[in-house]
Protein backbone atom coordinates (compact mmCIF):
# COMPACT_ATOMS: atom_id res chain seq x y z
CA UNK A 1 0.00 0.00 0.00
CA UNK A 2 1.49 2.86 -1.14
CA UNK A 3 -1.25 4.74 1.56
CA UNK A 4 -3.30 3.84 3.90
CA UNK A 5 -5.25 6.52 5.74
CA UNK A 6 -7.58 6.22 8.65
CA UNK A 7 -10.21 7.85 10.37
CA UNK A 8 -8.25 11.16 8.87
CA UNK A 9 -9.68 14.47 9.93
CA UNK A 10 -9.86 18.04 10.07
CA UNK A 11 -11.34 21.13 11.64
CA UNK A 12 -10.55 24.39 10.82
CA UNK A 13 -10.58 27.08 13.35
CA UNK A 14 -10.71 30.51 11.93
CA UNK A 15 -10.78 33.25 14.41
CA UNK A 16 -11.22 33.01 17.54
CA UNK A 17 -14.50 31.18 19.46
CA UNK A 18 -16.74 28.80 19.11
CA UNK A 19 -19.19 28.93 15.83
CA UNK A 20 -15.94 29.04 14.13
CA UNK A 21 -15.25 25.80 13.06
CA UNK A 22 -14.89 24.25 9.98
CA UNK A 23 -14.79 20.17 9.65
CA UNK A 24 -13.09 19.78 6.08
CA UNK A 25 -12.48 16.23 6.46
CA UNK A 26 -14.70 13.96 9.06
CA UNK A 27 -13.05 11.01 8.90
CA UNK A 28 -11.25 9.98 5.56
CA UNK A 29 -10.10 6.38 5.17
CA UNK A 30 -7.62 5.33 2.36
CA UNK A 31 -5.79 2.26 0.71
CA UNK A 32 -4.00 3.54 -2.37
CA UNK A 33 -2.41 0.29 -3.58
CA UNK A 34 1.67 0.52 -5.24
CA UNK A 35 1.06 1.84 -8.69
CA UNK A 36 -2.95 2.54 -8.92
CA UNK A 37 -4.05 6.02 -10.58
CA UNK A 38 -6.46 6.61 -8.17
CA UNK A 39 -9.30 9.16 -8.07
CA UNK A 40 -10.93 11.53 -4.84
CA UNK A 41 -13.91 12.85 -6.73
CA UNK A 42 -16.10 15.50 -5.15
CA UNK A 43 -18.08 18.98 -5.32
CA UNK A 44 -15.88 21.81 -4.48
CA UNK A 45 -15.53 22.32 -0.92
CA UNK A 46 -16.14 18.64 -0.02
CA UNK A 47 -12.80 18.13 1.54
CA UNK A 48 -10.82 17.14 -1.20
CA UNK A 49 -8.06 19.41 -1.03
CA UNK A 50 -7.49 19.11 2.59
CA UNK A 51 -7.56 15.39 2.39
CA UNK A 52 -4.49 15.50 -0.49
CA UNK A 53 -2.52 18.02 1.99
CA UNK A 54 -2.86 16.31 4.80
CA UNK A 55 -1.71 13.14 3.02
CA UNK A 56 1.05 15.86 1.45
CA UNK A 57 2.58 16.90 5.01
CA UNK A 58 1.28 20.40 4.36
CA UNK A 59 -1.84 20.40 6.53
CA UNK A 60 -1.33 18.72 10.23
CA UNK A 61 -4.40 16.18 10.75
CA UNK A 62 -6.89 16.99 13.77
CA UNK A 63 -7.12 13.07 14.51
CA UNK A 64 -6.79 10.02 12.72
CA UNK A 65 -3.06 8.54 11.31
CA UNK A 66 -1.72 7.98 7.70
CA UNK A 67 0.92 5.90 6.39
CA UNK A 68 2.13 7.02 3.04
CA UNK A 69 4.91 4.68 1.61
CA UNK A 70 4.89 3.19 4.68
CA UNK A 71 5.92 6.40 6.65
CA UNK A 72 3.49 8.10 9.39
CA UNK A 73 2.61 11.53 7.84
CA UNK A 74 3.16 13.59 11.28
CA UNK A 75 5.58 11.39 13.08
CA UNK A 76 8.23 10.96 9.73
CA UNK A 77 7.47 13.85 7.61
CA UNK A 78 10.74 14.40 6.57
CA UNK A 79 10.46 10.71 4.73
CA UNK A 80 7.11 11.30 3.36
CA UNK A 81 8.34 14.19 1.66
CA UNK A 82 11.30 12.28 -0.19
CA UNK A 83 8.00 9.80 -1.46
CA UNK A 84 5.94 12.55 -2.78
CA UNK A 85 6.01 14.72 -5.59
CA UNK A 86 3.13 17.37 -4.64
CA UNK A 87 0.96 19.31 -7.52
CA UNK A 88 -1.34 22.31 -5.92
CA UNK A 89 -4.19 23.37 -7.29
CA UNK A 90 -2.58 26.48 -7.83
CA UNK A 91 0.73 25.05 -9.60
CA UNK A 92 3.60 26.53 -7.70
CA UNK A 93 5.63 27.73 -10.76
CA UNK A 94 7.32 31.11 -9.88
CA UNK A 95 5.89 33.54 -12.08
CA UNK A 96 8.77 35.55 -12.31
CA UNK A 97 11.37 33.34 -13.19
CA UNK A 98 11.98 30.75 -16.09
CA UNK A 99 10.55 27.73 -15.67
CA UNK A 100 13.64 25.75 -16.21
CA UNK A 101 14.98 27.69 -12.86
CA UNK A 102 11.89 26.02 -11.29
CA UNK A 103 12.82 22.89 -12.54
CA UNK A 104 16.45 23.01 -11.47
CA UNK A 105 15.69 24.56 -8.09
CA UNK A 106 13.37 21.52 -7.34
CA UNK A 107 15.99 19.03 -8.74
CA UNK A 108 18.96 20.35 -6.19
CA UNK A 109 16.39 20.29 -2.86
CA UNK A 110 16.04 16.73 -3.74
CA UNK A 111 19.98 16.43 -3.32
CA UNK A 112 20.75 16.46 -6.97
CA UNK A 113 23.94 17.71 -8.51
CA UNK A 114 24.11 21.04 -10.70
CA UNK A 115 24.85 18.86 -13.88
CA UNK A 116 22.33 15.89 -12.64
CA UNK A 117 19.61 18.64 -11.84
CA UNK A 118 20.23 20.42 -15.50
CA UNK A 119 19.79 17.31 -16.99
CA UNK A 120 16.40 15.93 -15.20
CA UNK A 121 15.35 19.15 -16.71
CA UNK A 122 15.85 18.94 -19.55
CA UNK A 123 14.73 15.08 -19.73
CA UNK A 124 11.32 16.33 -18.48
CA UNK A 125 11.22 19.35 -20.51
CA UNK A 126 11.24 16.83 -23.52
CA UNK A 127 8.82 14.37 -22.14
CA UNK A 128 6.25 17.34 -21.63
CA UNK A 129 7.21 18.71 -24.72
CA UNK A 130 8.00 22.07 -22.97
CA UNK A 131 12.08 22.15 -24.39
CA UNK A 132 11.34 25.98 -26.09
CA UNK A 133 10.17 27.78 -23.70
CA UNK A 134 12.02 26.88 -20.58
CA UNK A 135 14.01 29.75 -20.81
CA UNK A 136 10.69 31.92 -20.74
CA UNK A 137 9.47 33.71 -17.77
CA UNK A 138 6.49 31.06 -16.43
CA UNK A 139 4.32 33.86 -16.40
CA UNK A 140 4.13 34.00 -20.09
CA UNK A 141 2.99 30.92 -20.73
CA UNK A 142 0.14 29.76 -21.61
CA UNK A 143 -2.21 27.55 -18.48
CA UNK A 144 -1.55 24.23 -20.43
CA UNK A 145 2.00 24.84 -20.94
CA UNK A 146 2.47 26.16 -17.02
CA UNK A 147 0.16 23.38 -15.85
CA UNK A 148 2.87 20.72 -17.67
CA UNK A 149 5.70 22.93 -16.09
CA UNK A 150 3.75 22.10 -12.57
CA UNK A 151 3.13 18.48 -13.03
CA UNK A 152 6.75 18.50 -14.19
CA UNK A 153 8.84 19.70 -11.09
CA UNK A 154 5.97 17.25 -9.00
CA UNK A 155 8.21 14.57 -10.71
CA UNK A 156 11.67 16.01 -10.72
CA UNK A 157 12.95 13.27 -7.97
CA UNK A 158 10.92 10.51 -9.85
CA UNK A 159 9.03 10.04 -6.63
CA UNK A 160 6.76 7.02 -6.32
CA UNK A 161 4.11 8.98 -5.72
CA UNK A 162 3.03 11.89 -6.80
CA UNK A 163 -0.37 13.82 -5.97
CA UNK A 164 -2.03 16.35 -8.48
CA UNK A 165 -5.14 18.34 -6.98
CA UNK A 166 -7.90 19.35 -9.66
CA UNK A 167 -5.08 18.74 -12.19
CA UNK A 168 -7.01 20.01 -15.17
CA UNK A 169 -9.51 22.35 -13.20
CA UNK A 170 -9.18 25.41 -15.99
CA UNK A 171 -7.91 23.84 -18.94
CA UNK A 172 -9.20 23.10 -22.39
CA UNK A 173 -10.22 19.93 -23.87
CA UNK A 174 -7.39 20.05 -26.08
CA UNK A 175 -5.00 20.04 -22.75
CA UNK A 176 -7.28 17.94 -20.40
CA UNK A 177 -6.58 15.28 -23.07
CA UNK A 178 -3.01 15.87 -23.54
CA UNK A 179 -2.61 15.64 -19.49
CA UNK A 180 -4.62 12.51 -19.17
CA UNK A 181 -2.20 11.14 -21.38
CA UNK A 182 0.75 12.36 -19.26
CA UNK A 183 -1.13 10.41 -16.71
CA UNK A 184 -1.59 7.31 -18.08
CA UNK A 185 2.33 7.26 -19.24
CA UNK A 186 3.11 7.99 -15.26
CA UNK A 187 0.93 4.55 -14.55
CA UNK A 188 3.04 2.65 -17.30
CA UNK A 189 5.66 3.50 -15.52
CA UNK A 190 4.66 2.55 -12.06
CA UNK A 191 4.59 5.71 -10.55
CA UNK A 192 1.19 5.88 -8.38
CA UNK A 193 -1.18 8.70 -8.35
CA UNK A 194 -3.32 10.04 -6.13
CA UNK A 195 -5.56 12.96 -7.82
CA UNK A 196 -8.55 15.19 -6.75
CA UNK A 197 -10.69 15.89 -9.28
CA UNK A 198 -14.98 17.45 -9.57
CA UNK A 199 -15.00 16.22 -13.28
CA UNK A 200 -16.92 12.87 -14.04
CA UNK A 201 -15.25 12.36 -16.98
CA UNK A 202 -11.95 12.48 -15.14
CA UNK A 203 -12.28 10.33 -12.93
CA UNK A 204 -13.91 7.50 -15.13
CA UNK A 205 -11.38 7.86 -17.61
CA UNK A 206 -8.67 8.23 -15.94
CA UNK A 207 -8.73 6.21 -12.71
CA UNK A 208 -8.95 2.78 -11.33
CA UNK A 209 -10.26 3.05 -8.35
CA UNK A 210 -12.19 6.37 -6.90
CA UNK A 211 -13.45 7.45 -3.62
CA UNK A 212 -16.76 9.98 -3.70
CA UNK A 213 -15.99 12.56 -1.15
CA UNK A 214 -19.42 14.82 0.19
CA UNK A 215 -19.30 16.96 3.05
CA UNK A 216 -15.68 15.66 4.25
CA UNK A 217 -16.80 11.95 4.22
CA UNK A 218 -16.63 9.32 1.53
CA UNK A 219 -19.89 8.32 0.60
CA UNK A 220 -18.89 5.50 -1.75
CA UNK A 221 -16.02 3.57 -3.00
CA UNK A 222 -14.81 0.98 -5.82
CA UNK A 223 -13.66 0.78 -9.59
CA UNK A 224 -15.44 3.17 -11.29
CA UNK A 225 -17.68 0.20 -13.51
CA UNK A 226 -18.70 -1.50 -10.08
CA UNK A 227 -20.00 1.81 -8.60
CA UNK A 228 -21.69 2.17 -11.92
CA UNK A 229 -22.81 -1.62 -11.74
CA UNK A 230 -24.15 -0.68 -8.52
CA UNK A 231 -26.30 1.84 -9.46
CA UNK A 232 -27.87 -0.01 -12.59
CA UNK A 233 -26.74 -0.45 -16.18
CA UNK A 234 -28.43 2.49 -18.22
CA UNK A 235 -30.67 5.14 -17.39
CA UNK A 236 -33.70 6.29 -18.89
CA UNK A 237 -33.82 10.09 -18.44
CA UNK A 238 -37.83 11.32 -19.06
CA UNK A 239 -39.50 14.56 -19.34
CA UNK A 240 -43.26 14.63 -18.81
CA UNK A 241 -45.28 17.53 -19.94
CA UNK A 242 -47.31 17.25 -16.93
CA UNK A 243 -48.23 14.95 -13.89
CA UNK A 244 -45.06 14.11 -12.87
CA UNK A 245 -45.76 12.26 -9.66
CA UNK A 246 -48.08 10.05 -11.84
CA UNK A 247 -45.22 9.29 -14.33
CA UNK A 248 -42.99 8.51 -11.52
CA UNK A 249 -44.94 5.94 -9.42
CA UNK A 250 -45.78 4.52 -13.04
CA UNK A 251 -42.42 3.95 -13.82
CA UNK A 252 -41.38 2.55 -10.33
CA UNK A 253 -44.00 0.04 -10.53
CA UNK A 254 -42.42 -1.58 -13.87
CA UNK A 255 -40.62 -4.49 -12.56
CA UNK A 256 -37.54 -4.31 -15.15
CA UNK A 257 -36.86 -0.41 -13.30
CA UNK A 258 -34.63 -0.68 -10.45
CA UNK A 259 -35.25 2.81 -9.07
CA UNK A 260 -36.96 6.09 -10.03
CA UNK A 261 -35.33 9.53 -9.06
CA UNK A 262 -36.34 12.74 -9.57
CA UNK A 263 -34.29 15.47 -10.24
CA UNK A 264 -36.46 18.60 -10.88
CA UNK A 265 -38.48 18.04 -13.94
CA UNK A 266 -36.44 14.53 -14.83
CA UNK A 267 -37.36 11.65 -13.90
CA UNK A 268 -34.28 9.04 -14.12
CA UNK A 269 -34.86 5.16 -14.44
CA UNK A 270 -32.76 2.91 -13.75
CA UNK A 271 -32.59 -0.25 -15.10
CA UNK A 272 -30.33 -2.82 -16.11
CA UNK A 273 -30.95 -3.73 -19.53
CA UNK A 274 -31.76 -0.12 -21.34
CA UNK A 275 -32.43 -1.26 -24.82
CA UNK A 276 -34.72 -3.65 -24.22
CA UNK A 277 -36.47 -1.87 -21.21
CA UNK A 278 -37.11 1.23 -23.60
CA UNK A 279 -39.94 0.13 -25.20
CA UNK A 280 -41.80 -1.12 -22.06
CA UNK A 281 -41.20 2.51 -20.76
CA UNK A 282 -42.67 4.15 -23.63
CA UNK A 283 -46.10 1.84 -23.87
CA UNK A 284 -46.15 2.59 -19.73
CA UNK A 285 -46.30 5.69 -20.36
CA UNK A 286 -48.47 5.92 -23.30
CA UNK A 287 -50.74 3.30 -21.89
CA UNK A 288 -51.98 6.25 -19.16
CA UNK A 289 -51.84 9.10 -21.81
CA UNK A 290 -48.94 10.87 -20.43
CA UNK A 291 -47.70 13.34 -23.05
CA UNK A 292 -43.53 12.45 -23.44
CA UNK A 293 -41.16 16.35 -24.35
CA UNK A 294 -38.34 13.96 -24.24
CA UNK A 295 -36.58 10.80 -23.87
CA UNK A 296 -32.98 9.56 -23.72
CA UNK A 297 -31.48 6.65 -23.12
CA UNK A 298 -27.90 6.47 -21.59
CA UNK A 299 -25.19 4.38 -19.57
CA UNK A 300 -25.26 4.83 -15.95
CA UNK A 301 -22.46 7.58 -14.93
CA UNK A 302 -20.61 8.53 -11.65
CA UNK A 303 -23.25 11.42 -11.67
CA UNK A 304 -25.23 8.68 -11.05
CA UNK A 305 -23.40 7.05 -8.49
CA UNK A 306 -23.05 10.64 -6.36
CA UNK A 307 -26.67 11.16 -7.06
CA UNK A 308 -27.83 7.62 -5.74
CA UNK A 309 -25.54 8.52 -2.72
CA UNK A 310 -26.36 12.34 -1.93
CA UNK A 311 -29.76 12.82 -3.39
CA UNK A 312 -27.66 15.45 -5.46
CA UNK A 313 -26.29 15.96 -9.15
CA UNK A 314 -22.70 16.50 -8.57
CA UNK A 315 -23.28 19.15 -11.20
CA UNK A 316 -25.72 21.11 -8.89
CA UNK A 317 -23.41 20.24 -6.02
CA UNK A 318 -21.10 23.49 -5.57
CA UNK B 1 20.69 22.36 5.68
CA UNK B 2 22.73 25.53 5.02
CA UNK B 3 23.62 24.28 1.22
CA UNK B 4 19.58 24.74 1.19
CA UNK B 5 19.60 28.24 2.33
CA UNK B 6 22.63 28.51 -0.49
CA UNK B 7 20.36 26.76 -3.19
CA UNK B 8 17.61 29.34 -2.62
CA UNK B 9 20.12 31.99 -2.60
CA UNK B 10 21.03 31.73 -5.50
CA UNK B 11 17.84 30.98 -7.41
CA UNK B 12 16.77 34.84 -5.47
CA UNK B 13 19.67 36.37 -6.79
CA UNK B 14 19.65 35.29 -10.15
CA UNK B 15 16.09 36.50 -10.20
CA UNK B 16 17.62 40.01 -8.93
CA UNK B 17 19.71 39.81 -11.66
CA UNK B 18 17.04 39.10 -14.30
CA UNK B 19 15.82 42.87 -13.20
CA UNK B 20 18.69 44.57 -11.42
CA UNK B 21 16.52 47.98 -12.19
CA UNK B 22 14.56 48.05 -9.20
CA UNK B 23 16.81 48.15 -6.13
CA UNK B 24 18.28 51.12 -8.11
CA UNK B 25 15.19 52.95 -7.71
CA UNK B 26 15.12 52.60 -3.80
CA UNK B 27 18.21 54.34 -3.42
CA UNK B 28 17.27 57.06 -5.58
CA UNK B 29 15.47 58.48 -2.13
CA UNK B 30 18.57 58.29 -0.15
CA UNK B 31 20.44 60.01 -2.65
CA UNK B 32 18.10 62.86 -3.33
CA UNK B 33 18.33 63.89 0.59
CA UNK B 34 22.21 63.69 0.83
CA UNK B 35 22.19 66.15 -2.29
CA UNK B 36 19.32 68.38 -1.56
CA UNK B 37 18.71 67.88 2.38
CA UNK B 38 22.27 67.67 3.98
CA UNK B 39 23.34 71.14 2.76
CA UNK B 40 20.69 72.39 5.04
CA UNK B 41 22.33 71.12 8.57
CA UNK B 42 25.17 72.98 8.22
CA UNK B 43 24.07 74.93 11.20
CA UNK B 44 22.91 71.99 13.59
CA UNK B 45 26.10 69.87 13.13
CA UNK B 46 29.11 71.27 16.05
CA UNK B 47 31.78 72.10 13.12
CA UNK B 48 29.18 72.42 10.50
CA UNK B 49 31.97 71.42 7.92
CA UNK B 50 31.01 68.93 5.09
CA UNK B 51 32.48 66.50 6.52
CA UNK B 52 30.66 66.34 10.15
CA UNK B 53 27.33 66.82 8.46
CA UNK B 54 27.89 63.92 5.86
CA UNK B 55 29.09 61.52 9.21
CA UNK B 56 26.41 62.37 10.93
CA UNK B 57 23.59 62.11 8.25
CA UNK B 58 24.80 59.25 5.95
CA UNK B 59 24.22 56.37 8.40
CA UNK B 60 19.87 57.82 9.15
CA UNK B 61 19.71 57.84 4.87
CA UNK B 62 21.42 54.06 4.30
CA UNK B 63 19.10 53.17 7.29
CA UNK B 64 16.27 54.59 5.37
CA UNK B 65 16.42 52.48 2.33
CA UNK B 66 17.17 49.34 4.97
CA UNK B 67 13.81 50.19 6.32
CA UNK B 68 12.21 50.92 3.20
CA UNK B 69 13.34 48.51 1.24
CA UNK B 70 13.39 45.93 3.19
CA UNK B 71 9.78 45.95 5.05
CA UNK B 72 8.27 45.91 1.89
CA UNK B 73 10.00 42.17 1.27
CA UNK B 74 7.31 40.02 2.57
CA UNK B 75 4.55 41.53 -0.21
CA UNK B 76 6.68 38.73 -2.39
CA UNK B 77 6.20 36.16 -0.37
CA UNK B 78 2.67 36.37 0.26
CA UNK B 79 2.82 36.17 -3.87
CA UNK B 80 4.17 32.48 -2.92
CA UNK B 81 1.74 31.92 -0.89
CA UNK B 82 -1.13 32.26 -3.64
CA UNK B 83 0.74 30.62 -6.29
CA UNK B 84 1.51 27.77 -4.43
CA UNK B 85 5.31 28.07 -4.28
CA UNK B 86 5.60 27.92 -0.69
CA UNK B 87 3.02 25.04 -0.28
CA UNK B 88 5.23 23.41 -2.90
CA UNK B 89 8.42 24.28 -1.21
CA UNK B 90 7.22 23.06 2.34
CA UNK B 91 6.51 19.52 1.30
CA UNK B 92 9.67 19.20 -0.59
CA UNK B 93 12.76 17.81 1.36
CA UNK B 94 14.13 21.83 1.95
CA UNK B 95 15.22 22.32 5.33
CA UNK B 96 12.63 24.70 6.25
CA UNK B 97 14.52 27.61 7.74
CA UNK B 98 15.92 28.07 4.64
CA UNK B 99 12.90 29.18 2.64
CA UNK B 100 13.46 32.34 4.49
CA UNK B 101 16.60 32.58 5.24
CA UNK B 102 17.92 31.98 1.57
CA UNK B 103 15.30 34.96 0.80
CA UNK B 104 16.75 37.45 3.41
CA UNK B 105 19.92 37.12 2.52
CA UNK B 106 19.29 37.99 -0.77
CA UNK B 107 17.54 41.42 0.42
CA UNK B 108 20.49 41.75 2.47
CA UNK B 109 23.24 41.23 -0.15
CA UNK B 110 21.12 44.06 -2.34
CA UNK B 111 20.79 46.59 0.76
CA UNK B 112 25.22 46.15 1.20
CA UNK B 113 25.25 46.81 -2.56
CA UNK B 114 22.84 49.80 -2.29
CA UNK B 115 24.60 51.08 0.78
CA UNK B 116 27.87 50.52 -0.75
CA UNK B 117 26.88 52.74 -3.57
CA UNK B 118 25.70 55.81 -0.74
CA UNK B 119 28.73 55.40 0.73
CA UNK B 120 30.49 56.10 -2.61
CA UNK B 121 28.22 59.21 -3.13
CA UNK B 122 28.89 60.74 -0.04
CA UNK B 123 32.82 59.84 -0.10
CA UNK B 124 32.01 62.28 -3.56
CA UNK B 125 30.44 64.96 -1.75
CA UNK B 126 33.39 65.29 0.70
CA UNK B 127 33.08 62.52 3.30
CA UNK B 128 35.99 60.56 4.71
CA UNK B 129 35.98 57.07 6.30
CA UNK B 130 38.35 54.66 7.22
CA UNK B 131 37.82 51.49 5.38
CA UNK B 132 37.11 49.18 8.32
CA UNK B 133 34.36 51.46 9.56
CA UNK B 134 32.70 51.43 5.87
CA UNK B 135 32.84 47.36 6.01
CA UNK B 136 31.55 47.63 10.12
CA UNK B 137 28.55 49.76 8.55
CA UNK B 138 28.22 47.50 5.62
CA UNK B 139 27.91 44.45 8.40
CA UNK B 140 25.37 46.56 10.42
CA UNK B 141 23.29 47.00 7.25
CA UNK B 142 23.08 43.33 6.15
CA UNK B 143 21.62 43.26 9.60
CA UNK B 144 18.78 45.37 9.48
CA UNK B 145 18.15 43.77 5.86
CA UNK B 146 17.97 40.53 7.68
CA UNK B 147 16.23 42.06 10.30
CA UNK B 148 13.77 44.07 8.45
CA UNK B 149 13.37 41.52 5.52
CA UNK B 150 12.49 38.33 8.00
CA UNK B 151 10.51 40.75 9.95
CA UNK B 152 8.43 41.57 6.77
CA UNK B 153 8.49 38.00 5.83
CA UNK B 154 7.12 36.71 9.34
CA UNK B 155 4.06 39.15 9.10
CA UNK B 156 3.38 38.55 5.60
CA UNK B 157 3.01 34.89 6.33
CA UNK B 158 1.07 35.86 9.08
CA UNK B 159 -1.51 37.89 7.95
CA UNK B 160 -1.85 36.97 4.24
CA UNK B 161 -3.21 40.05 3.14
CA UNK B 162 -1.36 42.64 1.01
CA UNK B 163 -4.10 45.62 2.14
CA UNK B 164 -3.62 45.03 5.73
CA UNK B 165 0.43 44.94 4.97
CA UNK B 166 0.56 47.59 3.35
CA UNK B 167 -1.11 49.66 6.04
CA UNK B 168 0.82 48.22 8.96
CA UNK B 169 4.16 48.40 7.14
CA UNK B 170 3.79 52.17 6.68
CA UNK B 171 2.04 51.98 10.22
CA UNK B 172 5.53 51.51 11.40
CA UNK B 173 7.77 52.95 8.95
CA UNK B 174 7.00 56.38 10.01
CA UNK B 175 6.91 56.62 13.72
CA UNK B 176 10.79 53.69 13.91
CA UNK B 177 12.05 56.68 11.24
CA UNK B 178 11.39 60.10 13.58
CA UNK B 179 12.14 58.16 16.77
CA UNK B 180 15.32 56.85 15.90
CA UNK B 181 16.48 60.02 15.21
CA UNK B 182 17.44 59.09 11.10
CA UNK B 183 17.52 62.67 10.20
CA UNK B 184 18.99 64.20 12.96
CA UNK B 185 20.26 62.77 16.37
CA UNK B 186 17.06 62.61 18.79
CA UNK B 187 20.46 63.78 21.44
CA UNK B 188 19.30 67.37 20.43
CA UNK B 189 15.54 66.93 21.61
CA UNK B 190 14.44 66.06 24.70
CA UNK B 191 15.05 64.27 27.27
CA UNK B 192 12.07 61.99 26.51
CA UNK B 193 12.52 61.61 22.93
CA UNK B 194 15.67 59.67 23.75
CA UNK B 195 14.05 57.95 26.48
CA UNK B 196 11.40 56.47 23.60
CA UNK B 197 13.69 56.22 21.35
CA UNK B 198 15.76 53.32 23.35
CA UNK B 199 13.05 51.22 22.59
CA UNK B 200 13.43 51.66 18.90
CA UNK B 201 16.49 49.27 17.43
CA UNK B 202 17.08 51.71 14.58
CA UNK B 203 17.68 54.10 16.82
CA UNK B 204 21.06 51.66 18.07
CA UNK B 205 21.63 51.22 14.61
CA UNK B 206 21.83 54.88 13.39
CA UNK B 207 23.96 55.74 16.60
CA UNK B 208 26.56 52.92 15.56
CA UNK B 209 26.29 54.03 12.38
CA UNK B 210 27.04 57.89 13.44
CA UNK B 211 30.13 56.79 15.87
CA UNK B 212 31.37 54.98 12.77
CA UNK B 213 31.72 57.72 10.35
CA UNK B 214 33.31 59.83 13.34
CA UNK B 215 35.65 57.48 13.24
CA UNK B 216 34.97 56.40 16.94
CA UNK B 217 35.56 53.09 16.81
CA UNK B 218 35.65 52.31 20.55
CA UNK B 219 32.11 53.69 21.27
CA UNK B 220 29.91 51.07 22.86
CA UNK B 221 27.38 51.75 20.79
CA UNK B 222 28.57 49.89 17.82
CA UNK B 223 29.21 46.12 20.26
CA UNK B 224 25.43 47.35 21.53
CA UNK B 225 24.04 47.70 18.09
CA UNK B 226 25.90 44.75 16.67
CA UNK B 227 24.33 42.25 19.85
CA UNK B 228 20.87 43.68 19.73
CA UNK B 229 20.81 42.88 15.83
CA UNK B 230 22.06 39.69 16.14
CA UNK B 231 19.41 38.71 18.47
CA UNK B 232 16.77 40.51 16.85
CA UNK B 233 17.17 39.10 13.68
CA UNK B 234 17.59 35.29 15.51
CA UNK B 235 13.78 35.88 16.98
CA UNK B 236 12.08 37.22 13.78
CA UNK B 237 13.75 34.27 12.04
CA UNK B 238 12.23 31.90 14.02
CA UNK B 239 9.16 33.94 14.19
CA UNK B 240 8.97 33.75 10.44
CA UNK B 241 9.79 29.78 10.26
CA UNK B 242 6.89 29.21 12.41
CA UNK B 243 4.47 31.34 10.46
CA UNK B 244 5.66 29.21 7.72
CA UNK B 245 4.64 26.51 9.36
CA UNK B 246 0.98 27.32 9.98
CA UNK B 247 0.52 28.22 6.44
CA UNK B 248 -1.29 24.64 6.01
CA UNK B 249 -3.22 24.95 9.24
Amino acid sequence: MIIEAHELRKTFVSGRGKGNEVEAVRGIDLEVADGEVFAVLGPNGAGKTTTVRMLATFTPPTSGRALVNGFDIVKQADKVRASIGYVSQSGGVDDLAPAIENLMLAGRIAGMSKAQAKARAEELMEIFALGEIGNRPARTLSGGQKRRFAVAIGLVAAPPLIFLDEPTTGLDPQNRANLWEEVRKLRAQGTSVLLTTHYLDEADALCDRLVIVDHGRIVAEGTPEALKKEVAGDVVTVKVADRIEQARALLSAEPYVREVVQEDDLLRAYLDDGERGLPSVLRALDRDGLVIQSITLSRATLDDVFLKHTGRSLRDAA
Amino acid sequence: MFKDATLVLGYELRGLLRNPIWPLFGILQPILYLAFFAPLLGSTVPGGSDQEVLAMFTPGMMLMIALFGSMFAGFSVMNDTRNGVLERLVVSQIWRPAIILGRVLKDAVALVIQAAIIIAISIALGLRVTLLAALLMLGLMALTGLLAGSFSYALALSIRDENAMSQIVQFLAMPLTLIAGLFLPVSLGPGWLGTIAQFNPLYYAVEAGRSLFRGDLGATTIPLAFAIFVVLCALTLIWSVRSLRRLGT
